[in-house]
């Protein structure tokens, strides 16, 4: 029996291609790679549970849909961390949660995750290829401006969530409260080490 | 006066001699090496990439091993065997046509593989390696041209290691009646002409069309492989039968 159908090598194959042709316009996919070069990593999305090989070199990222030795890592999470793995600090939380499983280097999954998500790709100069320097430009600027004004919302969004957590739903303490709290448990620990030395001279 | 000619063997429709299939066949590929690649995306849909990963997940093919792309021509098999056997490992790309060998190598060094590929004009029928060689031999859209079948798969399953697979992938019969009919009109009625006007040659595709049609059937293929010791032995039907993948392990 095949653990693998035609359909998962078609799903291999438009991952495959398109992740190779992004790396094409990303000046600094090369190095990254040359860092994984003959690593194997496996993948699997929990809701899916069906793995993805990566196999890294040189030249390329090659994905197979079976593997039957053992693979350098292995990584199971969920859907939503994909979004979150953008962001190296917040691997050690998602796999706190339980949200990321790794089996193997977490250095591997950290520069696995960089490899797939970080590119620095000028995308004026390779449009400009094709409808000209101004259009591009235009076009890249517009483009900029929209994620700037989405980032600001996002960012707005969140800062009212916390807020709303921390001083209306009071479920959360907020920032000075913890200070506070650290304070008062720094002048207990202070009480504590002179009470010890007064009691060691006492023995004395 | 004689009957019937010994050592003949058909050469698509046709009967010829034995000793002249091969260079028949040497014809054919020195005429399509140069488009073969574009040829295969056109003719197929770019559909036989499909099958060629379908091929590689079922390999079995690890880090460090050692392959064979028997009848590897311009090398797409090769070039992902070589990144995922990586530096430990080996591939040999063996074809008995030099002009598909010279096509294969220069690709495969235009995309900067090199330092684990061995190139090596060979038969299928009397491989040139030592007895239990190899973790795994693939021959793809090969077997058909072979003139002795049933040599090439004891001569392959001779340099086979222990406890290593042959995957043969293959066009073959398909399993319903009206994808027979379409697959009949598309290989003798468009075929050749789409090898006319692309790749100036009409008669190599109308060999192509006609040498599948010659081909043992899936069933058949097992037993031929099971007869000179591989065991195991199963295949899959791909795009309804058009083409089958058959794996067979040496223990």
């Amino acid at each position: 029996m095949s653990n693998v159908t035609p359909l998962d090598n078609l799903v291999c194959a438009f991952v495959e291609t398109a992740l190779n042709k992004l790396h094409q316009l990303d000046s600094s996919a090369k190095q990254k790679r040359k860092a994984l070069d003959g690593t194997i990593i496996g993948v699997a999305l929990k809701e899916i549970d069906k793995p993805l090989y990566f196999v890294i070199s040189q030249q390329q990222i090659d994905i197979l849909g079976q593997y039957e030795g053992q693979a350098d890592c292995f990584i199971r999470l969920n859907f939503l961390a994909l979004i979150d793995l953008q962001d190296n600090h917040q691997l050690t939380n998602l796999i706190k949660s339980g949200q990321l499983e790794v089996n193997g280097d977490i250095k591997v999954v950290q520069q696995f995750a960089l490899l797939l998500t970080e590119m620095d790709i000028d995308w004026e100069d390779h449009l400009s290829n094709k409808v000209g320097d101004l259009v591009a430009h235009k076009l890249v600027y517009h483009i900029k401006q929209l994620n700037k004004q989405f980032c600001k919302q996002h960012n707005k969004a969140q800062k009212q969530l916390t807020e709303i957590i921390t001083e209306e739903l009071k479920l959360a303490p907020g920032p000075l409260e913890v200070a506070h709290f650290c304070d008062q448990v720094s002048d207990i620990e202070k009480q504590i080490q002179a009470l010890e030395q007064k009691f060691l001279e006492v023995k004395l | 006066m004689s009957e019937i000619q010994e050592n003949t063997t058909h050469f698509g429709f046709k009967t010829v001699e034995e000793d002249k299939k091969v260079e028949l066949v040497a014809e054919v590929f020195h005429s399509v090496a140069a488009k073969y690649d574009v040829m295969n995306d056109v003719l197929s849909l770019g559909i036989h990439r499909i099958w060629k990963r379908f091929t590689i997940d079922c390999s079995g093919i690890r880090k460090g091993q050692k392959a064979l792309d028997l009848a590897g021509g311009t090398g797409d098999l090769t070039a992902k065997f070589s990144r995922i056997v990586g530096k430990t490992g080996q591939v040999v790309l063996a074809d008995i046509n030099d002009s598909m060998l010279k096509v294969g190598r220069s690709k495969l060094r235009d995309l900067g593989l090199e330092g684990n590929i061995e190139y090596v004009q060979a038969n299928a029928e009397e491989l040139p390696f030592p007895d239990n060689y190899f973790d795994l031999v693939t021959i793809a859209f090969g077997l058909r041209n072979v003139t002795d079948k049933d040599k090439a798969l004891a001569s392959i399953y001779r340099v086979l290691k222990p406890g290593g697979r042959l995957l043969v992938l293959e066009f073959s019969k398909p399993i319903y009646k009206p994808v027979s009919k379409f697959y009949d009109f598309y290989s003798f009625n468009i075929l050749p002409k789409l090898g006319k006007l692309i790749a100036n040659d009409s008669e190599s595709y109308q060999y192509l069309a006609e040498s599948i049609r010659m081909h043992p059937n899936q069933e058949t293929l097992k037993e031929m492989m099971n007869d000179v010791g591989f065991e195991g032995t199963e295949f899959f039907n791909l795009s309804a039968g058009i083409v089958a993948l058959h794996r067979g392990y040496k223990y």
